[in-house]
């Protein structure tokens, strides 16, 4: 057995992308249909919740009450070589949600990420569109308080996130546009 | 027999209860890495408390991502770090584990145990060779837990460890949890494996605790080790590794708001008292 293609045949198994041949070696298709493949993918999913949930709180949060956590976790998995370095999976998540199809949940990866780029020195500064009042929701997700969005006023916000800021961000209701 | 413990930085109060028990902190740069513009680099704010530290215990470094089992080549990356390590603090000495967590560049999310063949041996002892002569001073590697079934290779598990410290020289840490974890999950024999075991290179021990999942005992380092650990660790210390020098307890850093700081000092305590013995 050929050390590489050994190798990637299990990478392959591990990923879910990749279905044992006939002439694969009788091992493969033991280790393809064993209960431990399965509790492997499952460890592979752990580590990244044990990581993600330190460092990306907010939207680790969102996902878990909205009930998306596994379904996004398990994309990004499946679609992202993610590195072993613990820092950086959460930049890496936080950028893949931060085109979420879900505008809240693009507002708030979006925002984590600024703001982690900046704590880390980033001298940029970034602005988050919002369509919905942030503080309610900031808050309740920092606390682990489940978003009651219909009692969320709606609206058009922006979160600007610069080193520059005392608290590093600020939240600005948009001037309403008015149609004459 | 010295006593050993992990320490990822940034909780000075664990820290000062975990010190007076301890002669070693394991440290593993890739968990102290922080990511600056496009580079991971190691953290200035922790570097500068192991410096500190390193004045009432002797550090060791412990990486996860070498992968030096990879048959395309192992991942640069971590020896870079491992550079920027050793020029800021003396470490008595480093290792990794016997494995590989990337194949052609693509991470796996997990470590997979080399198969047992004479092609995954020459490979390691290779590269184990390469390291000894670009760092000068003792290299180990570890026993990792087997996630999925062992490949039927050209030696048993013992018999890959004393090929690999015979043609290199290296020396072995041998994580007792792991053993457990593979008797549970796959059937190991752990008095065979010691039985055939070379301990002259044994040189460190990891004993941990993870839970049981679906069936399968998982090293998840997220609790305090077991009775059954600690008395293989002590069993393999008094019959097979008499050359070792320090016993490590190993957790994660998440464990520890579950664990609590005076539980891992009495903890270390205890493991303090059992391995004087």
């Amino acid at each position: 057995m050929d050390l590489a293609n050994h190798q990637r045949i299990l990478l392959g198994l591990i990923r879910s992308n990749y279905q044992v041949r006939p002439d694969d070696d009788a091992y493969f298709h033991r280790v393809s249909q064993s209960r431990d493949l399965e509790e492997a993918r499952g460890n592979i999913f752990l580590w990244r919740v044990y990581v993600l949930e330190r460092t990306c709180v907010l939207t680790f949060t969102l996902l878990k009450q909205r009930n998306f956590l596994k379904q996004e976790l398990d994309a990004f998995i499946r679609q992202h070589n993610i590195s072993p370095f613990r820092e950086t999976q959460a930049p890496a998540f936080l950028e893949t949600l931060s085109s979420h199809s879900d505008p809240l949940i693009a507002s708030v990866a979006q925002f984590e990420l600024s703001l982690m780029k900046v704590r880390q020195g980033d001298p940029r500064a970034y602005t988050v569109s919002w369509a919905v009042e942030p503080h309610t929701i900031l808050n309740n997700l920092a606390k682990n308080i489940p978003i009651e969005e219909e009692r969320v006023p709606d609206g058009d916000y922006q979160i600007l996130i610069s080193r520059d800021l005392p608290s590093l961000f600020q939240i600005d209701r948009c001037p309403t546009e008015y149609i004459g | 027999m010295a006593l050993g413990v992990t320490y990822e930085g940034r909780d000075p109060a664990l820290l000062e209860k975990m010190l007076p028990h301890v002669d070693y902190i394991e440290v593993t740069p890739e968990t102290i890495a922080e990511v600056k513009g496009e580079e991971i680099v190691l953290s200035p704010e922790v570097m500068s408390e192991l410096k500190n530290i390193g004045k009432a215990v002797k550090i060791i470094i412990h990486g996860v991502s070498l992968s030096i089992g990879s048959h395309e080549g192992w991942s640069p990356n971590y020896l870079y770090l491992l550079d920027d390590f050793l020029q800021q603090i003396d470490v008595a000495w480093h290792s990794e584990h016997l494995g590989y967590t990337k194949v052609d560049g693509e991470h796996l999310g997990i470590m997979l145990a080399m198969p047992k063949t004479e092609q995954a041996l020459d490979l390691v002892c290779e590269r184990v060779r390469t390291i000894q002569e670009r760092y000068r001073f003792p290299f180990l590697l570890e026993n990792i837990v087997h996630v999925i079934p062992d490949f039927p290779g050209d030696y048993s598990e013992a018999g890959f460890l004393n090929a690999l410290t015979e043609r290199t020289g290296c020396g072995l840490i041998l994580d007792v949890y792991n053993l457990e974890c593979d008797a549970h999950n796959h059937g190991l024999n752990i008095p065979e494996f010691l039985d055939e075991l070379n301990p002259t290179n044994v040189c460190e021990l990891h004993v941990a605790c993870g839970v049981e999942h679906n069936g399968f005992l998982l090293d998840v380092h997220s609790q305090l080790p077991r009775n059954s650990t600690v008395d293989l660790a002590q069993y393999a210390i008094k019959q097979v590794a008499k050359n070792a020098q320090v016993v490590v307890y190993e957790f994660m850093p998440e464990a520890v708001p579950g664990l609590g700081h005076a539980a891992i000092a009495e903890e270390l305590r205890h493991l303090r008292a059992r391995f004087q013995n």
